[in-house]
């Protein structure tokens, strides 16, 4: 009880005391990371690893949440409003950040692997779909604002490509057009290889 | 510190807060915080009031995660002194229902007199079938204060007593140091308001509304709403490491509504009840579960006119919980489960000739069942029971409808619920509570002719959050 009683009398005198403006690191250990996981690191495939991700890219999407452009279910959920009062410069600390983190591994999954290995490197030539690999990387690390999609949850890339198809995700003109004529089965072996890079 | 210096300490510091803090009744999810953050109702719950781990989280970190345009201060050290929301993040809640048991419930004058003075017949029964519009409204500040620093508050108008009055309250203070720990302090004025799984009994899932005027089993532990409903305001230490273990130990006191607590009181709390929790969450994929145990040791002056605080019950809580949670995109499932097992040392009650017995015990088993469709159609089920000891002064038999078979306790059933959610933040419920056993017994369990399914009971919900 003394413990407890100590740490109120504290706690009562600090909240409203000193509190350093929020720099991006802090911002993603106390605010980030209840979804996305220390580091970037995620358990819930809802929310993508971050950890090892293009700079450029976390910014662009931060971005598009802010300004609506990318306006998928769990976009509009959670970060229409998280991204609502970042600014620029806390963008690009976050996406600094991120880039800095030491990627997620996703073990492969050999079922599908051969299939979505022709895939990612060769494309589908009778669907017009390119090779992955001429954007994302021979090791789907990304470039840029090409994500990285090495480490990323099957389950999340593989909800992406079809929020591509369906138009929900709407803020990847070129991506619209890759995926268009993949089905269910190309797309799922796709995800599983990229991941597992 | 002495131990008069420390008690005097902690009334002090919890008298501060109640005057803020008082008797709460049931529990509600905010728009508030929806309009705080940004985030739609989906990513803090499965279904409100129900958690979904994120949900959790934001609740641990003490409701501060915050998008909106701020009032800021700031001092010369770059210290900011002030983070205010330019517009408050409130919020209005209006619940309206139906209620109709297989029989009705007996006229409280029944035997007796009108309020004109008009004999009313043994027999006579209330009315069936009753609306309540509102059964309960209420308005919620809810979010952030200052940096760390956030609140729930929820005032209610309360269609059973037509009164308006202080509801859920907690106001916490939380610290994330590091990737791997959190801690904070809550005050609140309720043993479990403050807890992060809906296992336990301020925010129990799945069935966490039921009618305000049906009748309920005559016995419950005291952590299951009796203390709650005494008045008591409580300060706790939490902690949370590792994302997996939670620690809380805090203390009640009572905090009921008086310029003076004294002989005219009922049900105080003697000195500070301790309540502690600890839980383990382990999340995979899309799946989580918790298992944890909690309880409180209060003494309690019944009052009720033996015109004195010094004699006391106390009596000791003990639970344990788990809580499973599946969240898909489609399909949504949870199972929650709890045991009270709860010690009574009645030495006020057997003074006042009241029970038989100091020594009693109650035991409380709950297990319950939902599964959602897109968070939109939902159903649910659920077993309840309630068994401890017999005494003959303590269950009296012979009350209509609140009279005890067999000296006993014991209260066994079933819960089934459908719903339907139009909208993330409206509710249709359809609810429907079968007894098997009420107030220790089946057919005349009260004495005076009224069986265990005579309480069965039909209950529609219709609530909105706004």
């Amino acid at each position: 009880m003394k413990a407890i009683i100590a740490i109120a009398a504290v706690t009562a005198l600090a909240a409203n005391a000193a509190f350093a403006a929020q720099e991006p690191q802090a911002l993603a250990t106390g605010v980030c990371s209840a979804c996305h996981g220390p580091g970037g690191r995620s358990i819930s495939p809802v929310f993508p690893n971050l950890a090892g991700q293009q700079s450029d890219y976390v910014m662009l999407q931060l971005d598009a949440f802010r300004t609506h452009a990318r306006g998928d279910p769990n976009a509009q959920a959670y970060m229409w409003g998280m991204a609502s009062q970042l600014t620029d410069e806390t963008m690009k600390g976050l996406g600094d950040y991120y880039a800095a983190q030491k990627p997620a591994h996703v073990a492969p999954d050999s079922v599908s692997l051969a299939e979505g290995e022709k895939i990612y490197n060769e494309g589908i030539k009778a669907q017009d779909v390119p090779a992955c690999a001429s954007c994302h990387g021979a090791k789907a690390e990304g470039a840029g604002a090409f994500p990285r999609l090495s480490g990323q949850h099957v389950e999340y890339l593989i909800a992406q490509m079809q929020g591509f198809q369906s138009g929900l995700r709407a803020n990847a003109p070129i991506m619209l057009g890759v995926v268009r004529s993949m089905n269910a089965a190309q797309i799922k072996a796709v995800a599983a290889y990229a991941a597992s890079r | 510190m002495e131990s008069t210096h420390l008690r005097s300490f902690v009334a002090s510091l919890v008298l501060a807060t109640s005057a803020m803090l008082l008797a709460p009744g049931t529990a509600h999810a905010v728009p508030s915080f929806a309009r705080q953050t940004g985030f739609a109702c989906e990513a803090c719950h499965t279904v409100f009031p129900e958690l979904t781990p994120f949900g959790r989280r934001f609740k641990l970190n003490g409701y501060t995660i915050d998008n909106l345009p701020q009032v800021s201060g700031v001092n010369q050290n770059k210290e900011q002194t002030l983070q205010l929301n330019e517009l408050p993040p409130l919020s209005f809640m209006f619940q309206t229902s139906y209620t109709d048991t297989k029989k009705a419930v007996p006229d409280i004058n029944a035997g007796g007199e009108n309020g004109n003075g008009v004999p009313v017949p043994e027999d006579a029964l209330a009315k069936n079938g009753q609306i309540l519009f509102p059964q309960q409204a209420s308005l919620f500040y809810a979010g952030r204060i200052a940096p760390n620093f956030g609140a729930f508050v929820q005032m209610t108008y309360d269609g059973t007593s037509g009164q308006f009055g202080w509801d859920n309250t907690d106001i916490r203070y939380a610290r994330k140091l590091n990737d791997n720990f959190t801690w904070g302090v809550s005050f609140n004025n309720n043993p479990t308001v403050q807890d992060l799984w809906n296992t336990t009994p301020a925010w129990a899932s799945p069935f966490d509304q039921l009618s305000a005027t049906a009748p309920m089993p005559g016995a419950a532990t005291i952590i299951d709403g009796g203390l709650a409903d005494a008045g008591v305001a409580g300060m706790s230490l939490y902690g949370y490491l590792f994302d997996a273990f939670y620690a809380e130990l805090g203390g009640y006191r009572s905090a009921q509504a008086a310029a003076q607590i004294n002989s005219d009181s009922n049900d105080v709390v003697k000195g500070t009840a301790p309540y502690w929790r600890l839980a383990y969450e382990h999340q995979w994929a899309r799946h989580s579960w918790e298992v944890g145990t909690y309880g409180v040791q209060a003494k309690i002056a019944p009052g009720n006119g033996t015109g004195s605080l010094s004699e006391s019950n106390e009596y000791k809580d003990w639970a344990v919980d788990s809580q499973y949670q599946y969240i898909g995109d489609d399909h949504m499932v949870t199972v929650t489960t709890t045991y009270i097992d709860e010690k009574q040392t009645l030495d006020a009650t057997v003074l006042a000739e009241g029970a038989a017995d100091k020594s009693q015990d109650l035991k409380t088993f709950k297990l319950g069942a939902s599964y959602f469709y897109r968070r939109i159609y939902g159903a649910a089920l659920g077993y309840f029971s309630t068994s401890g000891s017999h005494d003959a002064l303590l269950y009296p038999s012979g009350t209509p409808l609140d009279g005890f078979a067999h000296s006993s306790p014991d209260s066994e059933g079933w819960i089934a619920e459908l719903d339907w959610l139009p909208y993330q933040n409206t509710k249709l419920a359809l609810q429907y509570t079968a007894y098997t056993k009420f107030n220790g017994g089946k057919s005349n369990y009260d004495g005076v002719g009224r069986s265990e399914n005579d309480n069965n009971t039909f209950y529609i919900l219709g609530w909105l959050n706004f």
